[in-house]
């Protein structure tokens, strides 16, 4: 009786860690949470024309600037994602590389913003500023979001009892890269009032 | 016997909770109702009115807003804080993402319009700005902490309504709500007799706004839960 309750116990742990659904459910909110860092991302490059002609219209001579956040952004841009980038080390380096290089400008550009008055008075200036403060905020969230997805996936395929499930039946699962947190890549452009 | 297998089933339930327990690692104030004054900033009164006011918005419109206000950020960005209570609280309806959180950290100056994802394109990042600049931020730096919830909690609902002329003005006087206490006195009546009908789950979600999604500690609070709404980092921040 005892020997019996104990395998049955034993037998329904077993089965409760083993999910065997897990690794497709969880490489799916992998793709998922990347498709919301890229769109993101891709929200940040569609407000920069519009954010450059503004500030163009006040601050002409500052093209230096603006001359390095339009080739940041072209860099960010043209770049061809290819379709496992998330499982593909070298072009998601890129790709985060590209995007450091994009916030960094974006950066450097609302520092220089600050010396003129008039364009920081502009109404469709300060609202393509709260724009892009927001979506800064946005892109922290879903790199945030990635991260933790790309950690339980991860874990997922190099724990037991995943990893046994994983070599059975999805051995083409591998494990996702993921973003490294570089300060100067995480801050979003300071601006004070 | 029945000790063992008692033994059993709490190993079970360990194994099982370990999991979720390490998720609520950050400590983020309770959701006690629609307004959280944890910071202490607020007359009752105010309290109150507030959310009857924000009891009604939900009532015509299922968008849930809800005033925070918090003693400390616990060294985080105000921005990262604000998804964090918002994500817990599940504030919004589930699957519309429709929540909104006036999120105000006195003693760190800072204060935060969090927009969940069905409203981003209604309260847009541009006007929570322009709430935050022209409505709250005057008031605070004059000091008057419950003035500026006050005025920027109408400016948000204002908004959020789609009124025409919603685009935040200067702080104005304001009258007081004659509206609050009919809409309280039928919602006690209907939760009466929901109550007496018995807790049968289609009704709940009538009265209460949809709360599909019932989280730890919210049934305590005057009925008042999240419905599991998520945010993604919209809105805009401000200091004073």
């Amino acid at each position: 009786m005892l020997v019996r309750l104990l395998a049955v116990f034993f037998t329904v742990l077993a089965l409760a860690g083993c999910d065997i659904n897990a690794v497709p459910r969880l490489d799916e909110e992998v793709k998922a949470s990347w498709s919301q860092v890229q769109n993101q991302y891709q929200r940040r490059a569609d407000l920069i024309p519009n954010l450059v002609e503004t500030v163009k219209g006040y601050a002409a001579h500052e093209s230096q600037t603006l001359e390095a956040v339009i080739a940041a952004r072209a860099k960010a841009t043209s770049m061809q994602l290819p379709e496992n980038v998330t499982q593909d080390p070298e072009a998601f380096r890129q790709f985060q590389e590209n995007q450091a290089g994009l916030t960094s400008a974006l950066a450097r550009l609302m520092v220089v913003v600050e010396q003129y008055p008039n364009l920081k008075a502009d109404q469709q200036f300060i609202a393509l500023q709260s724009q892009l403060e927001g979506t800064e905020n946005r892109i922290a969230v879903a790199r945030k979001d990635y991260i933790a997805t790309v950690q339980r996936y991860n874990t997922e395929l190099r724990t037991f009892p995943g990893r046994f499930v994983a070599a059975v039946l999805y051995p083409d699962a591998k494990v996702k890269e993921t973003f490294t947190a570089s300060e100067a890549a995480q801050q979003a452009p300071a601006v004070k009032f | 016997m029945r000790r063992l297998v008692f033994t059993l089933l709490l190993v079970v339930v360990a194994v099982v909770t370990t999991g979720t327990a390490q998720a609520a690692g950050l400590s983020l104030p309770p959701l006690t109702g629609r307004v959280v004054d944890q910071a202490g900033i607020l007359s009752s009164a105010a309290e109150q009115t507030l959310a009857a006011e924000l009891q009604a918005h939900e009532q015509s419109t299922g968008q849930q807003v809800v005033v925070a206000t918090v003693a400390s950020l616990d060294e985080r960005d105000i921005a990262e804080y604000g998804v964090e209570l918002g994500r817990a609280w599940g504030i919004g309806q589930k699957d519309k993402n429709t929540g909104a959180i006036l999120l105000v950290a006195p003693n760190e100056r800072a204060v935060r319009i969090e927009v969940g994802y069905g409203l981003e394109g209604t309260l847009t990042d541009a006007t929570s700005r322009l709430i935050i600049e022209n409505v709250i931020r005057p008031q605070f730096r004059a000091g008057n902490m419950e003035a500026g919830i006050v005025t920027g909690v109408d400016a948000i609902l204002a908004v959020l309504r789609g009124d025409p002329d919603a685009a935040p003005q200067p702080p104005r006087a304001r009258a007081k709500d004659p509206g609050g206490f009919p809409v309280i006195t039928v919602l006690i009546v209907i939760f009466v007799i929901t109550r007496f009908m018995g807790r049968r789950r289609g009704v709940w979600p009538l009265v209460l706004g949809a709360p599909t999604v019932w989280r730890g500690g919210s049934r305590r609070g005057g009925g008042f839960g999240g419905g599991g709404g998520s945010f993604g980092g919209g809105g805009a921040s401000g200091r004073w």
